[in-house]
């Protein structure tokens, strides 16, 4: 899951927009400061053409120094290749399914479905809605529970994700394969409840874990006061995967391997 | 052709453009001598961004009906009648007249922004790009997702036949690809954006003022285009104000690279570039 603050995220979403409307306030610039001095126009222009190329080429370089230097940015870029190629592709069929059996007959399943959708499709105001209205009608479901939790807590709604984690756990402990555990132990941690530690700990027991399981828990412990113990977690989150990891285990691995390599094996 | 005529009520306006464009073929007189053929496609709205800011923006439109010739009519008569019929039965004839009519426009600005102030732009290509644009864009919209439309060979076939052409653009010195690029995004744009069923929602409502503002401002450039050294230049000898004439005197220096000298009694008179 990302860490990237709420409110930088919707900022960056609305970069493409900001840049359009930059663009076409740009000849209204122009003019206006033509008014006053042509000369300072035409340099205007001329200083920015150069910059924009200048940049372009810095831009590059750095992003390949970048890349060479900071293990983490070769991972960070395949997450967001990978999360942006999700969304580009992913098939809208069902949602559109989802919808049209929605308006024939409202039921809490139909609702939570197209609210697990929408949250694929990076909706999650529409995911929310359709989440709130389907547990409406029924509050026994935990894969709702789930998704709601899921929809919270990338907004770093901490406390409104742990309750709804911890009502699936309830509803179906070890709902899916663990994952409301994890995200549960990660928002005690967020809200600073001693309890983190424990429900990571239980969640590693019973599940195993991968890089962001772990990087989380020695999180915990280093919380913990527990150093020797969030180094050795660390490690095992850094250890050589036997299979390929997915983009966002990756992303985690590469942390904390930064982690290890920065602090000389102390994170 | 027993085919387009029988069917010519459902596409009128392709016919009608097919029309205009072969009307303004036979009064631009191309088998004439070739100083002539200019003269008439320089009167019948050949775009040259200069002629755009000095006061004739309706060449903006007036270039996508003209033609450098008999090949260049033929070949984007023939491009026309394979992508216009089915595109216009899609569209219906109002919204597929505003393609063409929006999309040579975008072709013309951005040829204004890209080409030299004297460089002419003459044929309706930069709209039949638009119109693959469109197809581009219809197939994006209503494929399981964005890309879903690469699975089948029609719309994959154009989309290599479009690379190409643009490719071919940088190497041809007699292609204006500023004009296919211009047309091209106008079409997905266009077709993205504005021609589509259902209600619009807030994002796509900001999408749309905001290209819309893009377009505009581009307007308003190719009109005013106020750090061109052609523009300096023009609004240098229409000047009468002594000091702002030696303002924009050291401007058209800095735009063109090249010193000038002001007689003391009157503003300098640019030489043409």
């Amino acid at each position: 899951m990302s860490s990237t603050p709420p409110a930088v995220r919707t900022a960056l979403r609305k970069l493409p927009l900001a840049i359009v409307w930059l663009l076409a306030a740009w000849p209204l610039v122009l003019w206006l400061v033509h008014r006053s001095d042509p000369v300072a126009a035409v340099e205007l222009v001329q200083q920015t053409q150069a910059s924009l190329w200048s940049g372009l080429g810095f831009a590059t370089a750095g992003t390949l120094l970048v890349c060479l230097v900071i293990p983490p940015a070769p991972a960070w870029l395949r997450r967001t290749w990978h999360r942006t190629w999700i969304q580009l592709t992913l098939d809208r069929a069902p949602l559109l399914r989802a919808l049209s059996e929605l308006r024939h007959f409202a039921s809490a399943s139909r609702h939570a479905e197209v609210g697990r959708l929408l949250r694929l499709r990076g909706d999650a105001a529409g995911a929310l809605q359709h989440l709130d209205l389907s547990l409406g009608l029924d509050r026994d479901v935990a894969s709702t529970w789930h998704q709601l939790g899921l929809v919270l807590f990338p907004q770093h709604e901490w406390q409104r994700a742990a309750v709804a984690f911890q009502n699936a756990e309830q509803l179906d402990p070890g709902h899916a394969f663990g994952d409301a555990l994890l995200h549960l132990g990660r928002c005690q941690q967020e809200l600073g409840d001693p309890a983190a530690l424990a429900t990571l700990r239980a969640h590693q027991q019973r599940h195993g874990g991968g890089p962001r399981s772990h990087v989380w828990l020695a999180d915990a412990l280093l919380r913990a006061g527990d150093r020797a113990g969030a180094v050795a977690a660390l490690r095992e989150a850094a250890a050589p995967p036997r299979l390929r990891l997915t983009a966002e285990e990756n992303w985690f691995r590469a942390i904390a391997r930064v982690r290890l390599w920065g602090k000389r094996g102390t994170p | 052709m027993k085919d387009l005529l029988q069917q010519a009520d459902e596409i009128p306006v392709t016919l009608l453009v097919a029309l205009a464009w072969a009307t303004l073929a036979v009064l631009t007189k191309p088998f004439g001598p070739a100083e002539e053929f200019g003269q008439h496609l320089q009167q019948f709205g050949w775009l040259t961004p200069g002629l755009c800011a000095d006061g004739e923006p309706w060449r903006l439109l007036g270039y996508a009906f003209l033609h450098g010739g008999v090949v260049h009519l033929l070949l984007n008569m023939s491009a026309l009648f394979t992508f216009a019929p089915a595109l216009e039965k899609s569209l219906g004839s109002v919204r597929f007249a505003l393609l063409y009519l929006v999309t040579a426009v975008t072709g013309g600005l951005a040829c204004c922004l890209v080409d030299q102030p004297g460089q002419p732009v003459v044929g309706g290509s930069g709209a039949l790009f638009g119109m693959m644009g469109a197809v581009i864009a219809m197939n994006m919209r209503s494929g399981r997702h964005v890309f879903a439309f690469l699975d089948f060979e029609g719309p994959r076939r154009l989309l290599g036949w479009i690379v190409v052409q643009i490719a071919l653009g940088f190497f041809l010195p007699m292609i204006s690809n500023a004009g296919h690029i211009g047309g091209l995004l106008g079409g997905i744009v266009l077709t993205f954006l504005w021609l589509r069923p259902g209600d619009a929602t807030p994002a796509l409502r900001q999408w749309r003022w905001a290209t819309t503002a893009l377009a505009a401002s581009l307007l308003f450039w190719s009109l005013q285009p106020v750090t061109r050294w052609d523009a300096i230049g023009r609004e240098l000898q229409g000047t009468g104000d002594r000091q702002r004439a030696e303002l924009l005197l050291q401007a058209y220096q800095r735009a063109t690279g090249r010193s000038l000298t002001a007689p003391d009694d009157e503003p300098a008179t640019p030489r043409p570039r």
